[in-house]
C-alpha cells in the first residue's frame, strides 16, 4: 500500500478504529487525535507497518473491494444523524454548522442609550439590608456596584457612618475618586496606614486590613474614629475570603464587626455563596439575605482566533451559558488540532 | 507558523471586525511590553483626530499625577491607540491607562492576569492566550472562579450589546480548561483561616482566654469543619447503630477478649518455621556430626566425611563415606545412628573431602569395625515442644470454654471488632474538627508565652501590649528586634532600609547594591535572628538589595525618582510597591509612640521622607 492509499484509507475510518489499529503499536496512542495517529501510522517502521496493513485489510475487505458502494451508505448515514445533531466533520458534508461567523459577530454594537433601570434583583439587595445583612455575588460587571452606592446613600440619610474596603490599596484609589465625584470631597475620607484624609467623614474607604486593625483597637477599648455610629460595613471582593494569604483578614473583620452595623458583602461568582450566607447568619443576631445573581447583564460569546488569522465561534451555542456543558465548534476544534500539530510536532506534547 | 498571533495583526483582526475595545491577557510583564515594542515596529497609525484626544486626555490627567508627564510609553500609547497593564509600572500609569480604557480611547489593552484581581475596567472584548498561571514559583491551571473574573470584563453594560471572550492559543493553552472556566459553575470557596501572633495578642487583649474558643468558633473556618466534622458525625451514629447489637453479654468487655484472643492466634500463626530451623533432635545431634564420626544411615554403616549446608536443602548435610567405598551426601535427618567411636583425620577442601590415601585408610578401618557398636547417648531440649503445646491450648481452649455465649461471640468478634474500631477513629477525627483552632491558637499562645509576651494566665505582659500593635506579616522577628534594641538610635534610613528587606516578598532576582557598613552589619544580625526564630515564624527573604534601595531613597532627599529606578533592574512598579510596603511597616512602627518615643520618631521622619515624589501622589 503506498502512503497515499494508506491515508486515504484511514481517513475514512472512525478514530475509534484507528486506536484499536493502534494498540500496541504505538505508545499513548490515546492521547492522540486523527491527524496525528495517521502521521505516526505512517512512519512506522516497515515490519509493523505491514502487519498494520494486514490488519486493515482482513476488517475492512468490504470497503476495499467496492469503495464507491462503501462509501455511498456510509455518507448517507452521515447526511440522516445530521438531521438530529450537528456534523463533525463540516469540511467534508454539507451540512451547516450551528453557529457561523456572521452569526456570531451578530448584533454587535451599542446599545440605545436609555434612562438607567436597575435590575429586580439590585434592588431587592439595597431594600433587604434595611432589615437584614446582605450577600450579593453576581458576576463580574453586573453592577454590584449600583448596589453599594444605593446602600451608602441609604446608610448616610440616616446620619450613620459606612465604610467601605476593597482588597488593594488600588481598588481603594479609584474608588475613593469614583465616590468623592459622586458624594462631594467633603463626604468621602480615605484611610491608609500612615495617612487619614477626613476621617471623620460619614464614607470611609480604606484597605480590609485597616478596617480589622480599627476592630482590633475598638475591642480592646481604644474607641477610635465614628464606630459607634457605624451603620454599614460594605466589603467589597469578598471572594477574598479564600485568599490563601490574606483571607484570614476577612473572616477577622466579619466576626468582630459591631452588631450594629450592617453587613453587605459583594462577591463575584462563587460556589458555595448559601454557606457563606449560612455562616453570616449563625454568627449575627440579624439574619443574613443571600442575593445569588446568575445571569450576566451584558451576554457573553465565544470566538476562537486562530493564529493565522482565522476567527470562528468557540463553542457550537453561540453565547456561553453556565452549567450546560460545552462542545467545541468543529472549526475550531480542526484549527485548534492543526495548531497543536504544527507548534509541538507529530509526536511532540509538550 | 508562530506559537502565537502577532500582537499588531490580534489587534488590527479585533479592529477590522469592529471588536474593539480590548484587553488582551497575556502570561507575563515582559510578553506585555515585547507586544508594545512589537506596536513600535509596526507602520499601523491611529487617525490623527483619536492622537489628539489621547494627548489632551493624558496632559490633564498630568495634572492629578506629575509621574506621567514624560511616560515613556505615551508615544505609543498616542500613535497606536494599545498600552500595557501590569504590576511593573507605577499606580499612577496604571490609573491613567485604566481612566484612558473607560473613556473608550484605548483600542486594546495588554495585561497580566494579575490584573483580573485588582482594578475593574469592560472593555467589549476579552482575548485570553493562557490556560495556566505561575502561582508561587509554579505553573497552575486557571480556577473557574478566576477564568469567570478574566472572561467578565468583557462586555460594557450600557456600551455593548454582547460582550466576547476570544481564545487565542499560545504555548501554554488547554482548551478544555479555558471551556470548563467559561461554562462551569465556580468553585466553592474554602475558609484559609490562620492563627498568626497579632491575633493572639489582640484577642487576649481585648477578651479573657475563656471566652477565645467562643470566639474562634465564630470564624468560617470553623463553621466549615463543623460541617465536615456533622458528616463524620453522621457517619459515627450509623456505625454505633450498627453496633447496637453487640452490646454487653455474659461479659461486658467480650469484644476486647475476643480481640486479645485474636491477636495471640495471629501471632501464633506467624511464627513460622525459619528456613534453615532444625528441629530439637537434629540441632542436638548436629555437633557430633564431625569428620571421622561412625554413623548408621539407612544401608548399613558410614564415616562422616564433612558436615555443611547446602542452598538447596532445607536440613544440614553431611558427606558420608559407605561401606561398599562409595561417598554420598545424605540430609543429616536421615543419619539414624550416631556411634562411639571417631576416626581421627586431616580433611581437605574438595572431593573427596581427604587425601586418597586417608580414603583408602578409613575404607580398611571400617571393615574392621565390630558388628556392634555403641551409640552415643544425645540429649534432646525439649523446651520447645512445650511451646507448641501452649499454642495448641490457645487455639482449643480459650477463650470462654464454658461461656454459654461462646458461639455467638465467636461469629460476631471480627465484625464487631471492626465497628468498634471504626468508631473510635471517627470519634478522633470529629474531636479533632471541632478542637483544633483552638488547639492551634494554644499553640501559638504557648509560642508567646515563651517568648514574654504573655503571662501564664494568658494576660499580657507589657512586651505584649506594645507587641499587639505591629499587625504585619513577621511581626514576631520585628518584636523581638525591637526589644532586642537593634534599631536603637539608628537613622531612619537603616531602619527603613531592614524593614524594606523584611517587607519585601518577592523573589525576582535583583541587582546589587553597594550599602552603607551599618546597614550591612544589622542586616547580618537581622538575618541571624530571623534563623533563631525560622521554627516559630517564616523567615523573610531579607535581601540586602532592597534594603539598600530604600536606604538610598530615604537616606538622599535630594535623590530624584527616575536615579533611582535606574540603580535597579527591578520594574519601577516593583520598586513603588517595596517603598509602599515600607511605608506600611514604619507606619506600624511609628504606632509605638508610647513605649518606643524614640524609635516612633525614626519611623515618622521615614515616613516623610520615603513619601515625596511619586510617592506622595495617592494616599
Amino acid at each position: 500500500m503506498t502512503d497515499e492509499e494508506l491515508i486515504s484509507f484511514l481517513e475514512d475510518l472512525p478514530l475509534r478504529r484507528l486506536h484499536v489499529l493502534a494498540r500496541g503499536r504505538v505508545h499513548r496512542h490515546f492521547r492522540m487525535g486523527k491527524q496525528r495517529l495517521i502521521d505516526v501510522f505512517l512512519k512506522l517502521p516497515p515490519q509493523i507497518r505491514s502487519a498494520l496493513e494486514e490488519d486493515l485489510r482482513s476488517t475492512t475487505i468490504p470497503i476495499k473491494a467496492s469503495p464507491p458502494e462503501a462509501q455511498q451508505p456510509r455518507s448517507q448515514k452521515k447526511s440522516s444523524r445530521q438531521l438530529q445533531t450537528p456534523s463533525r466533520h463540516p469540511g467534508k458534508s454539507s451540512g451547516e454548522p450551528s453557529t457561523t461567523v456572521a452569526d456570531l459577530l451578530e448584533g454587535l454594537g451599542v446599545p440605545p442609550s436609555t434612562t438607567f433601570v436597575p435590575d429586580p434583583w439590585q434592588v431587592d439587595a439595597v431594600s433587604q439590608l434595611a432589615t437584614t445583612d446582605v450577600i450579593v455575588s453576581a458576576p463580574t460587571g453586573s453592577g454590584k456596584t449600583y448596589v453599594a452606592v444605593e446602600a451608602m446613600k441609604q446608610a448616610m440619610a440616616k446620619d450613620s457612618t459606612v465604610i467601605y474596603t476593597s482588597p488593594l490599596k488600588a481598588l481603594s484609589n479609584t474608588k475613593y475618586m469614583e465616590f468623592s465625584h459622586l458624594f462631594g470631597h467633603e463626604q468621602v475620607g480615605i484611610l491608609t496606614g500612615d495617612r487619614r484624609d477626613n476621617a471623620q467623614a460619614p464614607l470611609l474607604i480604606m484597605t480590609t486590613e485597616i478596617l480589622r486593625n480599627l476592630l482590633y483597637d475598638a475591642a480592646s477599648g481604644e474607641i477610635d474614629l465614628r464606630l459607634n455610629t457605624l451603620g454599614l460595613v460594605i466589603l467589597d471582593e469578598s471572594q477574598f475570603l479564600a485568599d490563601p494569604e490574606r483571607g484570614v483578614v476577612w473572616e477577622e473583620t466579619i466576626i468582630f464587626c459591631p452588631t450594629q452595623a450592617r453587613l453587605l458583602l459583594l462577591s463575584a461568582s462563587i460556589g458555595n455563596p448559601q454557606e457563606l450566607a449560612d455562616w453570616l447568619t449563625s454568627i449575627r443576631p440579624i439574619p443574613c439575605h443571600l442575593i445569588h445573581h446568575r445571569r450576566r447583564s451584558v451576554p457573553l460569546r465565544g470566538a476562537y482566533l486562530h493564529p493565522a488569522g482565522k476567527l470562528s465561534p468557540l463553542f457550537k451555542s453561540r453565547d456561553i451559558t453556565q452549567g450546560a456543558g460545552y462542545a467545541f465548534h468543529p472549526e475550531t476544534k480542526r484549527l485548534f488540532s492543526k495548531y497543536e500539530l504544527e507548534t509541538f510536532g507529530p509526536r511532540g506534547g509538550r | 507558523m508562530a506559537p502565537a498571533i502577532h500582537p499588531v495583526e490580534l489587534v488590527e483582526i479585533l479592529r477590522h471586525k469592529n471588536l474593539t475595545p480590548a484587553i488582551i491577557f497575556l502570561t507575563s510583564r515582559r510578553a506585555c511590553d515585547e507586544a508594545l515594542d512589537a506596536f513600535q515596529r509596526s507602520s499601523v497609525r491611529l487617525p490623527q483626530n483619536r492622537c489628539e484626544t489621547i494627548a489632551t486626555f493624558l496632559k490633564d490627567l498630568a495634572d492629578d499625577y506629575p509621574s506621567i508627564v514624560d511616560h515613556p510609553l505615551i508615544p505609543v500609547v498616542q500613535r497606536f491607540g494599545v498600552a500595557a497593564h501590569h504590576a511593573g509600572h507605577l499606580p499612577s500609569w496604571k490609573i491613567a491607562v485604566e481612566e484612558l480604557m473607560r473613556k473608550g480611547h484605548l483600542d486594546a489593552v495588554f495585561a497580566t492576569t494579575t490584573l483580573a484581581a485588582g482594578v475593574d475596567f469592560p472593555a467589549r472584548t476579552v482575548v485570553i492566550t493562557q490556560s495556566s498561571v505561575r502561582k508561587a514559583k509554579d505553573f497552575s491551571d486557571l480556577t473557574i472562579g478566576e477564568i469567570q473574573q478574566l472572561a467578565g470584563r468583557g462586555g460594557r453594560r450600557g456600551k455593548d450589546l454582547v460582550g466576547f471572550v476570544i481564545v487565542t492559543p499560545s504555548p501554554y493553552i488547554d482548551l478544555h480548561v479555558l471551556a470548563k472556566g467559561l461554562t462551569g459553575f465556580p468553585e466553592a470557596i474554602e475558609s484559609q483561616f490562620v492563627i498568626s501572633y497579632p491575633m493572639v495578642l489582640n484577642l487576649l487583649k481585648a477578651h479573657p482566654v475563656d471566652h477565645i474558643e467562643g470566639i474562634l468558633a465564630k470564624s468560617f473556618a470553623q463553621f466549615q469543619l463543623n460541617q465536615r466534622a456533622e458528616v463524620h458525625q453522621s457517619h459515627l451514629d450509623s456505625v454505633h447503630e450498627h453496633l447496637k447489637p453487640f452490646g454487653p453479654r455474659e461479659c461486658t468487655d467480650w469484644i476486647t477478649q475476643w480481640q486479645v484472643y485474636d491477636l495471640a492466634r495471629r501471632r501464633k500463626s506467624q511464627r513460622r518455621p525459619l528456613p534453615y530451623r532444625d528441629t530439637p533432635a537434629l540441632a542436638a545431634q548436629l555437633p557430633f556430626l564431625t569428620s571421622g564420626r561412625v554413623v548408621g544411615i539407612s544401608k548399613g554403616r558410614g564415616i562422616v566425611l564433612r558436615q555443611y549446608r547446602s542452598r538447596g536443602q532445607r536440613y544440614p548435610m553431611v558427606s558420608v563415606l559407605r561401606s561398599n567405598g562409595t561417598v554420598a551426601e545424605c540430609p543429616a535427618m536421615l543419619v539414624t545412628h550416631i556411634y562411639d567411636r571417631l576416626l581421627e583425620f586431616t580433611s581437605t577442601r574438595s572431593y573427596p573431602w581427604c587425601t586418597p590415601g586417608t580414603l583408602e585408610w578409613l575404607n580398611q578401618e571400617m571393615t574392621q569395625l565390630p558388628p556392634r557398636l555403641p551409640s552415643l547417648p544425645i540429649l534432646v531440649d525439649k523446651e520447645i515442644q512445650e511451646d507448641t503445646q501452649l499454642t495448641d491450648v490457645l487455639t482449643d481452649e480459650f477463650p470462654c470454654p464454658t461461656c454459654p455465649s461462646r458461639n455467638a461471640c465467636r461469629k460476631d468478634h471480627s465484625t464487631a471488632l471492626k465497628l468498634r474500631q471504626k468508631s473510635q477513629q471517627l470519634t478522633k477525627t470529629v474531636q479533632a474538627l471541632r478542637t483544633g483552632l483552638w488547639h492551634r491558637f494554644q499553640e501559638k499562645a504557648d509560642i508567646l508565652q515563651h517568648f514574654g509576651y504573655l503571662t501564664p494566665s494568658s494576660h499580657l505582659t507589657a512586651e505584649g501590649e506594645w507587641g499587639r500593635l505591629i499587625r504585619i506579616d513577621h511581626s514576631l522577628l520585628i518584636t523581638e528586634l525591637i526589644r532586642m534594641e537593634a534599631f536603637a538610635g539608628s537613622e531612619p534610613s537603616l531602619l527603613a532600609g531592614v524593614l524594606a528587606s523584611i517587607a519585601h516578598d518577592d523573589d525576582r532576582p535583583g541587582s546589587f547594591l553597594r550599602m552603607s557598613p551599618g546597614l550591612s552589619s544589622m542586616l547580618n544580625q537581622v538575618r541571624a535572628v530571623a534563623d533563631s526564630l525560622a521554627s516559630y515564624e517564616d523567615p523573610p527573604l531579607l535581601r540586602s538589595d532592597v534594603a539598600a534601595l530604600a536606604e538610598r531613597w530615604i537616606g538622599n532627599p535630594e535623590l530624584k525618582w527616575e536615579n533611582l529606578v535606574r540603580m535597579t533592574n527591578m520594574a519601577e512598579g516593583d520598586v513603588y510597591r517595596l517603598l509602599a510596603r515600607t511605608l506600611e511597616f514604619l507606619s506600624q512602627i511609628q504606632s509605638l509612640r508610647e513605649t518606643h518615643p524614640e524609635l516612633a520618631d525614626s519611623a515618622k521622619m521615614g515616613i516623610t521622607l520615603i513619601r515625596r515624589e511619586v510617592l506622595e501622589e495617592l494616599p
